[in-house]
């Protein structure tokens, strides 16, 4: 399986770097293992996390791209969508089988045709618009919902952060 | 349990353990040399002399029968022949610790862990074997059947050994052909010892009867099928590799190639351990309890296995008589690649919403969702409700199987435990907040059925072409109107992610055109010192030096990002790599480029930060850092 994973990664990797969507880098970064990449994502501008660039690891299945890649923050981030270990949870990154939230439809779960590209924005997008109603991280949602003012600093915090500045 | 305990244990090191084999060694030489040179000696000691009884002649080192009189010594003194087979050990132990240094090198973590695994596993296994089912008794016998497994057990690890490297190989895009080579031979090797291990069954097996053949030669015959598995999967690998085009029946080979092998060695694996549970005749043992459960693990493996290869099976006869081939006019007029593996497409079939991929890469979906991966829309008959995975259950990859429990389980903490726990374990009260929040957001909100949403996105991607789909969707879901979702586009507050300011987009344009990236970069920064900076050679320097500040900054910066030996690997390409925009066919030139442009990410939204946040607070600073002289003074770094 491993082998036409690998060219599909390949090509993948090659059009994320000749083509990059703006503010998204993402790689192998040790091409030993293709399987392991690493990404920046930069916070989306007139957000709360605007500005950040935010390193997170994607690990590929060996039989990608029909199983989705697992996705994993390696900064603190405190998002409504992110688990506290890093994990993120969008719909995109789930397999049609499983849902654990209970109340996705199929039609935004993950499928051969996405890509680490179409991750990386749906990440951006989420970072942009937290989704409190399948949230990862409780505490995020119900700070989102109820304090934005807190959010927000906890948020400019992590931006700080994520940029060397604290 | 007791292997935890094993890890524990102080084992010594292989120089410690070798030289004191060695030592050994050579006291159980010069007691039987002391014994042959000076049998005097030995008369007080009447014990000896009974066991060496023949040996009564005075030689002298280098006679004639010298040696064979050692010779006997050595095989007949119980201290000498117990010396003897440490020694044994001791020298398979150092050639596999030589095999290994020769054809794999330093072991990764995992691949250690295996071999853990599989060793102590092994010897369990054979310990249950030899003790509980054979149920030997005399010495001899032991020590036979004991060197037989530590031979077969040796090759068997070597031979996981080899397949953990293969799959691991074959996920890096660019091994040297050497290291194949290598390998390859190894499996070889293998191969052709368990031939010969094979040869020495049937010579044993017609001296000793059936029963022995077939235990000495049923775990000879699963070595060999493994070694033949990897052996061939990873000649269909390399073959793939060096083939330029596409390669459409490879999947086909490759799966009926795992098909036959893993039920081969299930069935065999199978019939050995109900050959050993029928001939051990003790059915109300540790052991046959051990076994059984082995026959039961076996048979549930190769359940799956069938069930797996049926639906495999439906899937293909589903594909053969629903989704037509697609004429080459279809594939022209799509004009893609095959969505599924982004590769070029020389036939395709076409589904009922006409959209084209590979057969096998198809194949290969459908064998876990009955959806078109494109369009979403549902394959399935509704007449005929097949019990077609619609959810990864027994008959998808184990690599499904494997990632999902986890998923699962996360889904029983968020949903379940909480609620039902809560009234006497308040410490769940988190869970319970998120419960609510889930049964909110079902009850509340209830989401569009798919079908709607997907037409609702349609019809607002009508209206805004450029729009990606997802995006659309992702709004739909929140306003549950068309109307709504396009006054949001219309008033901004969909767009397409444009994540970075105007300033850092420009960086990376004239990063692909030009080859010096920094340089240019720096151009926009501080524009009197790029000025004065003309001759190339000054200019190469600079970019080094420039270089080399963004990456020992963000070293830092990006904390949980391996950046690794930058300076120097940066020094090294300075002059000629470019920051981005290239895809270079060297696997090492790629990696720097990409570390370049990570780093040079960071620098940038570290700048651009620092900019507006000075400007906020103090007006003008930022042109004051810009006018220094120094070229470190970045902006970013004078606050750190």
């Amino acid at each position: 399986m491993a082998g036409s994973a690998l060219k599909r990664l390949m090509a993948e990797y090659k059009q994320l770097t000749l083509n990059p969507p703006e503010g998204i880098i993402a790689g192998p970064v040790d091409e030993e293992n293709f399987f392991e990449w690493e990404a920046l994502i930069t916070g989306p501008d007139e957000t709360y996390f605007e500005g950040g660039v935010f390193p997170a690891s994607l690990t590929f299945p060996p039989d990608y791209p029909l199983s989705p890649p697992k996705m994993k923050f390696t900064c603190d981030i405190f998002h409504p969508n992110i688990y506290n270990d890093g994990k993120v949870c969008i719909s995109i990154l789930h397999a049609p089988g499983d849902d654990p939230m209970g109340y996705e439809s199929s039609a935004e779960r993950w499928s051969p045709v996405q890509s680490v590209e179409k991750i990386l924005l749906s990440v951006v997008s989420m970072l942009a618009e937290p989704n409190d109603e399948s949230a990862a991280n409780v505490d995020a949602a119900k700070t989102w919902r109820d304090n934005r003012p807190k959010f927000a600093e906890i948020a400019e915090r992590t931006v700080k952060q994520s940029l060397g500045l604290l | 349990m007791p292997v935890v305990l094993l890890e524990r244990l102080p084992l010594p090191s292989l120089q410690t353990y070798s030289s004191f084999s060695v030592l050994l060694l050579g006291i159980s030489l010069l007691y039987s040399h002391k014994l042959i040179t000076e049998p005097l000696q030995l008369d007080a000691n009447g014990t000896v002399i009974e066991d060496v009884g023949n040996i009564t002649k005075n030689r002298t080192f280098g006679d004639e029968g010298y040696y064979s009189d050692m010779m006997e010594i050595m095989t007949q003194e119980l201290m000498c022949i117990w010396t003897l087979i440490n020694m044994a050990y001791c020298c398979l132990i150092l050639i596999g610790k030589g095999i290994q240094r020769l054809a794999f090198g330093e072991l990764r973590v995992s691949e250690q862990q295996h071999i853990k695994d599989k060793f102590w596993n092994f010897v369990f296994y054979k310990f249950i074997f030899i003790f509980g089912v054979l149920n030997v008794q005399d010495m001899t016998e032991v020590v036979y059947w004991s060197a037989w497994f530590s031979i077969l057990g040796f090759l068997h690890l070597l031979a996981q050994l080899c397949k953990d490297r293969f799959e691991y190989l074959s996920f890096s895009p660019s091994t040297a052909q050497w290291t194949h080579v290598r390998l390859l031979s190894l499996l070889f090797v293998i191969q052709f010892t368990c031939s010969c291990l094979m040869l020495v069954c049937v010579f044993l097996g017609m001296h000793l009867g059936i029963n022995t053949f077939c235990f000495m030669g049923a775990e000879v015959v699963l070595l060999m099928l493994k070694t033949m598995f990897v052996i061939s999967r990873y000649i269909i690998h390399l073959y793939d590799i060096h083939l330029n085009t596409v390669w459409e029946n490879r999947a086909i080979y490759v799966y009926y190639i795992e098909l036959i092998f893993e039920l081969g060695a299930l069935a065999i694996d199978f019939a050995h351990h109900l050959h050993m549970l029928i001939w051990g005749n003790i059915f109300l043992s540790m052991a046959s309890l051990v076994i059984c459960m082995q026959l039961r693990y076996l048979f549930h493996g190769f359940q799956r296995r069938i069930k797996r290869h049926k639906n495999y099976l439906k899937v293909v006869k589903t594909m053969d008589s629903k989704f037509p081939v697609a004429s080459a006019d279809d594939i022209q007029t799509s004009g893609d690649d095959c969505a599924i593996c982004w590769e070029k497409m020389e036939t395709a079939r076409k589904l009922p919403c006409s959209h084209l991929f590979h057969t096998a890469c198809l194949r290969s979906w459908l064998e876990q969702d009955v959806s078109c991966p494109t369009c979403r829309t549902n394959l399935d008959d509704p007449r005929e409700q097949r019990p077609l995975p619609a959810g990864p259950g027994g008959d998808v990859d184990e690599e499904n199987v494997q990632n999902v429990p986890e998923n699962q389980i996360r889904n029983h903490f968020f949903h379940f435990d909480g609620s039902r726990y809560v009234s006497w374990l308040p410490s769940f009260s988190v869970e319970v907040t998120h419960n609510m929040l889930g049964q909110q957001g079902a009850g509340a909100l209830e989401a569009p059925q798919t079908s709607q949403l997907d037409e609702m996105g349609r019809q607002v991607q009508g209206v805004f072409p450029d729009m990606p789909l997802n995006l659309i969707l992702e709004d739909l879901r929140h306003s549950h109107s068309v109307e709504q979702t396009i006054e949001n586009i219309l008033e901004e507050r969909v767009t397409i992610p444009t994540t970075l300011s105007r300033t850092i987009a420009s960086t990376s344009q004239a990063t692909i055109t030009t080859a010096h990236p920094l340089h240019d970069n720096r151009l926009s920064l501080a524009p009197s010192i790029a000025q004065a900076v003309t001759s190339s050679t000054e200019r190469k320097t600079d970019n080094n030096n420039s270089e080399l500040t963004v990456t020992s900054e963000s070293a830092d910066i990006a904390s949980g990002v391996t950046i690794s030996d930058t300076s120097s690997d940066v020094t090294d390409g300075g002059g000629c790599v470019t920051t981005g925009g290239r895809f270079s066919k060297s696997s090492t030139e790629r990696e720097t480029i990409l570390r370049n442009r990570r780093n040079q990410l960071v620098a940038n939204a570290r700048r651009k930060y620092l900019n507006k946040h000075t400007d906020i607070e103090q007006p003008g600073s930022s042109i004051e850092t810009q006018n220094s002289e120094h070229l470190e003074q970045f902006p970013a770094q004078r606050n750190t």
